[in-house]
């Protein structure tokens, strides 16, 4: 029970802190907005095996951009508090509730944004969404460890990205597998198998993560 | 001598598979004809870096348990000698897929689960060298390792049952068995297996030893 | 002892039974005049030369470490 309020307590830490700057929100949004319409730019029409891939490019990078800033520009003050207060395992999952909400509300505004400025064909629009949700889950299950790795490891942005390429591939092919499935307007029965392997990722990788960022939080 | 018999035993092992899987007939098969030996010699390369990475993440497990640092030499070591047996695994496939399937890198789920998981040990090795200070970088290095090895599993052994792909045993391809049933394969590959998992530990643990002994140098 | 050198046997008695030809074109021209034995004899003398130098190295070190 202690668990469970610590985590609220530090979730509604995260958000008010958020919500007083929104650095992180406007900044991505920024990103992810003016990538696309550059990409519109450039690209103009596009086929739709194209367009599925470039949503995911544009989403991965702004995952990156963004999880990265949840440990790596925490200040050494508010590190300290958190580890007067909190409990690590509470710590790391109130970080990955948090980027999750945080990723689904950019993916879903970026989807929005992103179809309206692209015109596609999704034949599921339903089952497209529930990827993008999908999606956005794995990535931030994902990188908050990563980021949470990097953070220790002398701050820099390129081994954020060496370290968590070679993870979040498998996930990407799945999603992006997932997607064209949805888009295709194939069955939903087709896809159960990526449903399945992507929610066995994210269950895996919470749990390595709940164990490990003990050991990596003492220090 | 008793201490070797482990190194004896994977030595004759991989002897005895050069021998015989040159020797011994296999199953005619078109497109692959002769170069169906290349089994005895390709494929135990997996089963070595497979059976080393294990070795990899026990130790870094082991390390964050106990904080002794040999663990983590044997960790580091052991995905040393993985990525060595990864490489070579890679090139000889390609050899062998250029000339069975037309091009050194077709677009195989498997090959490019290969090349990812070996993509995630060199990351290790890029994480190992952007930190100076011992403990740290042997506890990080640790966390890494065993992080990024359910994701390794995932992808070499998941991926590539889902997705179509040129390889026996995946995508309604028949496995190994259908085509070594009616033969002799089988007591050639599964010691060329061992002996090459066993050369594999070996040559790890002469990297470990090297390693402990520069350590020990460094000290004075 | 005696089993695996009878399973030896049984083995290399089987090397020169080659299934027969059924359209899949084989080395057999490479069998039947033998020279896929000096083909076997190089990869042998390579293979054990590379774990003879393993077991030197092994030897060395053991030696370094005993000075420590």
């Amino acid at each position: 029970m202690k668990l469970i309020t610590e985590i609220r307590y530090l979730l509604k830490k995260e958000m008010v802190l958020e919500w007083r700057s929104k650095y992180a929100l406007n900044g991505i949004l920024l990103y992810v907005v003016s990538t696309v319409f550059v990409c519109y730019l450039s690209f103009k029409t596009t086929p739709p095996l194209v367009w599925n891939a470039l949503f995911w490019i544009i989403m991965l990078f702004a995952a990156i951009n963004a999880i990265t800033k949840s440990f790596v520009q925490e200040s050494k003050g508010r590190l300290l508090y958190y580890y007067q207060i909190a409990s690590p395992q509470a710590i790391i999952i109130a970080k990955i509730i948090y980027n999750m909400l945080l990723m689904i509300l950019m993916s879903t505004i970026a989807l929005f944004f992103y179809s309206i400025v692209f015109q596609n064909e999704v034949g599921d629009k339903l089952l497209y969404f529930a990827a993008v949700i999908l999606g956005a889950i794995s990535f931030s299950s994902v990188f908050t460890m990563i980021s949470a790795i990097a953070s220790k490891a002398n701050n820099n942005g390129t081994l954020m990205a060496i370290l968590s390429f070679p993870v979040i591939i498998p996930v990407i092919i799945l999603i992006i597998k997932l997607s064209k499935n949805a888009m295709d307007g194939l069955d939903r029965s087709v896809s159960l198998d990526e449903i399945g392997v992507l929610t066995a990722i994210n269950l895996i990788v919470i749990t390595v993560s709940l164990l490990l960022f003990p050991y990596l939080w003492r220090d | 001598m008793s201490k070797n018999w482990w190194k004896i035993t994977a030595s004759v092992f991989v002897l005895y598979s050069v021998v015989t899987g040159l020797l011994l007939k296999v199953p005619m098969l078109p497109i692959l004809h002769e170069s169906i030996r290349n089994l005895y010699f390709h494929v135990p390369m997996w089963f070595a870096m497979i059976v080393i990475y294990t070795i990899a993440v026990v130790n870094s497990i082991r390390y964050l348990q106990t904080n002794d640092e040999k663990y983590d030499l044997i960790a580091v070591e052991s995905v040393n000698t993985g990525l060595l047996f990864g490489f070579i695994g890679l090139l000889s496939g390609m050899i062998w897929a250029n000339f069975t399937w037309g091009s050194p890198w077709p677009n195989d789920p498997k090959l490019n689960s290969a090349a990812i998981a070996t993509l995630m040990y060199l990351a290790y090795t890029v994480l190992r060298s952007s930190l100076d200070e011992e403990q740290k970088r042997a506890k990080i290095s640790a966390i890494y390792n065993i992080f990024a090895f359910p994701v390794m599993v995932v992808l070499l052994f998941v991926l590539p049952r889902l997705t179509d792909s040129l390889h026996p045993g995946n995508g309604g391809n028949p496995g190994f068995g259908a085509y070594d049933l009616d033969s002799n394969m089988r007591f050639v590959f599964y010691p060329a297996v061992l002996g090459w998992i066993g050369i594999a530990i070996w040559i790890m643990n002469i990297r470990f030893r090297i390693r402990k002994l520069e350590n020990i140098k460094n000290q004075i | 002892m005696k089993k695996t050198v009878l399973f030896m046997i049984a083995l290399i008695s089987s090397f020169t039974v080659f299934a027969q030809n059924n359209g899949v074109e084989m080395a057999e021209e490479l069998r039947s005049s033998g020279k896929i034995y000096v083909v076997v004899a190089v990869m042998l003398l390579l293979f054990t030369a590379f774990i003879l130098y393993l077991f030197s190295i092994d030897r060395r070190l053991k030696k370094l470490e005993k000075g420590n």
